[in-house]
């Protein structure tokens, strides 16, 4: 049986966060994720780096945290953060009356805001409509939820912490009120197992509900589901927010290539509630029309959902109501020890909700060591003898986003594993520039079990042809390095495309649908992947 | 002002046939091509009905036929129909020294990059499976930097196909030493061996690898060009057979289908017109008197007699999605299309049900000509073929240059 001092639930920012910051202060910590690392709402949002502006007015304590937590990520997590800074536009259509006590909220709390006339801002983002009526800076930035996740773990890992993806809660073992251990099932292998342990702590995020009830406790989380879009066009530089009060489609994030808008927001029965629609599609071009006009000539890649874990001691607050400040639920005054929830929050501020409840686990544990996690970077930079190196093997262009996706120690082996196989520095996936031996490595990785796996480590399968060419060669590659997981290969092919499938149905028209008639043709038509094995008239 | 018999539309393997079965009838032809239609892309393997409704395998080509829907572009046409336009595509193919094997009574199952077999009708020689069916070990053989072509998994699932399994599998690799830091492509190899040099060099490589006797499966590499020349050089010096797979693009097969039906067609005094974008028409009194292009340079406008829409669905912009529409952009013909988007795709990419959205498209008569939603003919001298029409999943049923040859052929037999 294993044995640790601290369970972690959840794999997505809030858990790593916490898994690197009990690490870090000598605790010895298992994290457990139901899925793939990031599978969650850490990577089904718009990547916003929030200054707090747009908390500012309703939530004036969020809005501080976000600032200061937007400050500590972008020196720790340089490499997970582009600098893009935002716009806070108000366009025809809003109340000119909350753009003053808009400004006054942000002062109050400290969130810088630097007016500029229409000219100025229609300048740096030509693509804005003409027809906006103000506009304001703000330290906004982009953030790469994946990526972020991942860093925090490779961090985790070097303190001794250690992770089980696929892997769900059984039951919550406990003894005279007190935590003992957690049963948990490998959901890949059916494998049941304990591990023995003395704290749980639950960052289940929209699943933390069902946690809780595993030990009879409830925490009352309401699943809020959010739709969002990826345009292949980075349309804008800076992150456009509309300036009105927080409501759907008013975000606009830059991401690479790529901008992101964003969100609905509907309350929903189950968390994993996560397939977009077409209706909900349209609805947010419709709005996002008033910050940008073009909107429908912009290329889709694809729609996505996810769900907010919006949590309230009121059962009856739901959707924009209900608080997105985090809050730590220590169940001890539920009746059992060594059980703690955090519930809430956003993506900005899963550092500083971490460090509370580590705080507080380290309290009960009596452990003195101070958080560093505000101080200490989550990945060594790239020593610019290595870019060097990089710069012989990688396309120009691929060797910056490779170095920033793997950190320094990844490169290290990447560039190694070409070293030794040159035809491996190849492109398996063009759109986002990434080599098959970067898939390879990916693919060896502990946590990886397909195609999936890998594409969320590497982006492969992420761009323009959302894995119309790189899904064959991943799965050929990763195949013929013996790393298939033990699957039939039909069978990766198959889950790697209905998982693009998913966000691709909910836009299948334009040139999307043109993408669509070549990816059926290749598979379906040509590979015939879908064919049975048959040996009729052989 | 020069006015033809026919103006076709679209270049791909609809357009194409279409020609040639027009001038095959004494018509004057123009053919507009904006790019080199699918045949580079998705291959010159002729497919006619693989997969019936619920994902059952027809028996055979001909059997398919027959049980096909009556929205499908198959009953439209009719089989003596297709029959005779599989008839005049083996001609061609024979008569350009470039001959295919197969028939409608037989299905080929093919083997495939992915180590899986598909269900086709009609294949280049360099596809012949008779000799590897015989076989009692196949050796499996890749290019190294080829990144497209994964042998190793092709023996590996080959060996999951029951009458395959009994086989015993040897994969080889090669260095063609191509890739000079670049990625290399199944047509770089190909066209390497187009070269005496590439050939012989090609031949040394191979000899140490492969003994005389083998069945070798290979990716589509055996020259751009449309005739045997490569297949049978490599095959007497290594006393082997080599067997070409279905593969990703770009597709030799096809490029070579295309570069044999251009040459057939220019033979034929066919005009073709490259980089055409037919963008609008002038239509008067139910009739289409001409079309007008958007090239390069300047607006330029094709009279005829008759007009054949062959440009592709939506691959080849001959037909436009939106949100709950589809729009025909030449001739604005209906097309008729669920308004709740929803409707358009199963949830599943992959089942046992074909794609409602890929059978949108065009309706027609049984001469091809287009139709409203009642029934009515719409224009009496346009005639559609190829994807634009309605009724069929060409992924699915494993039927796409097969509808392709059938309506081509229909539409010029119309004209």
């Amino acid at each position: 049986m294993q044995k640790t001092t601290v369970v972690v639930i959840g794999g997505g920012a809030t858990g790593v966060g916490i898994l690197r910051d009990l690490c870090m202060r000598g605790v010895d910590a298992i994290l457990l994720e139901q899925q793939d690392l990031a599978y969650g709402t850490s990577s089904r949002y718009h990547g916003l780096l929030h200054s707090g502006g747009r908390y500012a007015v309703k939530d004036a304590e969020a809005g501080k945290e976000c600032i200061e937590e937007n400050t500590i990520l972008r020196k720790i997590g340089r490499h997970c953060v582009e600098q893009t800074e935002g716009f806070f536009a108000r366009t025809h259509l809003d109340d000119e009356a909350f753009e003053g006590k808009w400004v006054e909220a942000c002062a109050k709390v400290g969130i810088p805001t630097i007016p500029i006339s229409v000219e100025e801002a229609l300048r740096l983002e030509p693509n804005l409509s003409p027809k906006i009526k103000s506009v304001y800076r703000v330290p906004d930035a982009a953030i790469d939820g994946f990526r972020m996740v991942w860093q925090n773990v490779a961090s985790a890992r070097k303190y001794g912490g250690r992770v089980l993806t696929y892997t769900t809660v059984a039951g919550i073992e406990h003894s005279n009120n007190q935590v003992v251990g957690i049963k948990v099932r490998n959901t890949l292998t059916g494998e049941v197992s304990n591990i023995a342990c003395d704290f749980i702590v639950s960052a289940a995020g929209s699943w933390a509900g069902e946690i809780a009830a595993l030990a009879g406790i409830n925490v009352n989380v309401q699943p809020d589901r959010g739709t969002l879009i990826a345009f292949n066009h980075r349309i804008t530089s800076r992150i456009v927010n509309r300036l009105r009060p927080a409501s759907d489609g008013d975000i606009f994030v830059p991401h690479g290539s790529i901008t992101i808008l964003g969100t609905t927001s509907a309350s929903v029965n189950k968390p994993d509630d996560t397939v977009p629609n077409a209706k909900e599609v349209v609805e947010l071009l419709n709005i996002g029309e008033a910050l940008f006009e073009d909107i429908r000539s912009y290329r889709m890649l694809r729609a996505f959902a996810g769900t907010r874990p919006l949590y309230s001691a009121d059962p009856n607050a739901t959707g924009r109501g209900a608080s997105r400040g985090f809050v730590t639920l220590d169940h001890a005054h539920d009746g059992l020890k060594g059980f703690v929830s955090v519930v809430g929050g956003k993506f900005t501020t899963y550092r500083l909700m971490a460090e509370k409840v580590t705080d507080l686990v380290c309290g009960y544990l009596n452990v003195k060591t101070p958080c560093r996690t505000a101080v200490e970077n989550l990945v060594e930079d790239t020593s610019p003898a290595l870019m060097a190196k990089a710069r012989l093997y990688f396309p120009a262009y691929g060797a910056e986003l490779a170095a920033s996706r793997l950190g320094s120690e990844g490169l290290e082996k990447v560039i190694a594993r070409i070293q030794e196989k040159p035809e491996k520095r190849q492109l398996l996936c063009e759109c986002e520039n990434v080599t098959m031996a970067e898939v390879e490595e990916a693919a060896a990785d502990s946590t990886s079990y397909m195609i999936s796996d890998v594409r969320r480590k590497t982006r492969m399968g992420m761009g323009t042809c959302q894995g119309a060419f790189c899904t064959f060669r991943s799965v050929g590659a990763v195949d013929a390095n013996g790393l298939s997981w033990g699957k039939d290969t039909n069978v990766l092919f198959k889950e790697f495309l209905q998982g693009r499938w998913k966000g691709i149905r909910p836009i299948l028209w334009g040139n999307v649908m043109r993408e669509m008639e070549l990816t059926r043709g290749i598979y379906e038509g040509t590979l015939n992947i879908n064919g049975a094995i048959d040996n009729e008239g052989i | 002002m020069r006015e033809y018999d026919i103006v076709v539309i679209g270049g791909g393997l609809a357009g194409l046939m279409a020609a040639a079965a027009a001038t095959k009838r004494g018509k004057k032809v123009t053919l507009l091509s904006l790019g080199s239609g699918t045949l580079t892309i998705g291959g010159g393997i002729v497919d006619v009905m693989g997969y019936l409704e619920g994902g059952i395998p027809a028996a055979t080509p001909s059997a398919g036929l027959l049980q096909v829907g009556a929205g499908h572009p198959y009953k439209k046409i009719g089989r003596p129909a297709i029959e005779e336009s599989i008839r005049f595509f083996k001609e061609i193919c024979e008569q350009e020294g470039y001959s295919y094997i197969g028939n409608l009574d037989k299905t080929q199952w093919i083997p495939t990059a992915a180590g899986t077999l598909k269900p086709t009708c009609l294949v280049p020689r360099t596809m012949d499976t008779t000799e590897l069916k015989k076989a009692d070990k196949v050796t499996v053989l890749g290019f190294d930097a080829l990144k497209d072509f994964y042998p190793s998994l092709i023996a590996k699932n080959f060996k999951k196909i029951p009458a395959f399994a009994q086989k015993e599998y040897e994969v080889v690799m090669i260095d063609p030493k191509l890739s000079e830091g670049r990625d290399v492509t199944a047509l770089d190899v190909a066209r390497w061996l187009d070269t005496e040099e590439g050939l012989a060099s090609c031949i040394e490589k191979m000899r140490n690898v492969i003994d005389s006797g083998s069945v070798v499966i290979i990716p589509p590499i055996l020259g751009t060009r449309p005739n045997y020349a490569v297949k049978e050089k490599l095959e007497k010096a290594l006393g082997c057979h080599f067997v070409e797979t279905a593969s990703v693009p770009p597709s030799i097969t096809g490029l070579r289908l295309r570069t044999m039906l251009v040459r057939y067609l220019k033979k034929n005094g066919v005009r073709i017109v490259e980089q055409a974008i037919v963008a609008k028409s002038i239509v008067e009194d139910g009739k289409c008197v001409a079309v007008i292009t958007e090239g390069v340079d300047r607006e330029r406008t094709y009279y005829a007699k008759s007009f054949i829409l062959a440009n592709g669905g939506f691959y080849g912009g001959g037909l436009l999605a939106e949100p709950g529409k589809v729009i025909e952009p030449i001739f604005n013909l209906p097309v008729e299309a669920p308004t709740d988007h929803e409707l358009w795709a199963n949830y599943s990419l992959f089942s046992s049900e074909a794609q409602p959205f890929a059978k949108l498209g065009l309706d027609v008569d049984e001469k091809m000509r287009p139709l409203d939603a009642n029934g009515k003919v719409l224009l009496n001298n346009v005639f559609v073929a190829g994807r634009n029409l309605r009724g069929y999943d060409f992924s699915f049923e494993k039927s796409g240059n097969g509808v392709a040859i059938a309506s081509g052929y229909q539409a010029a037999m119309s004209v």
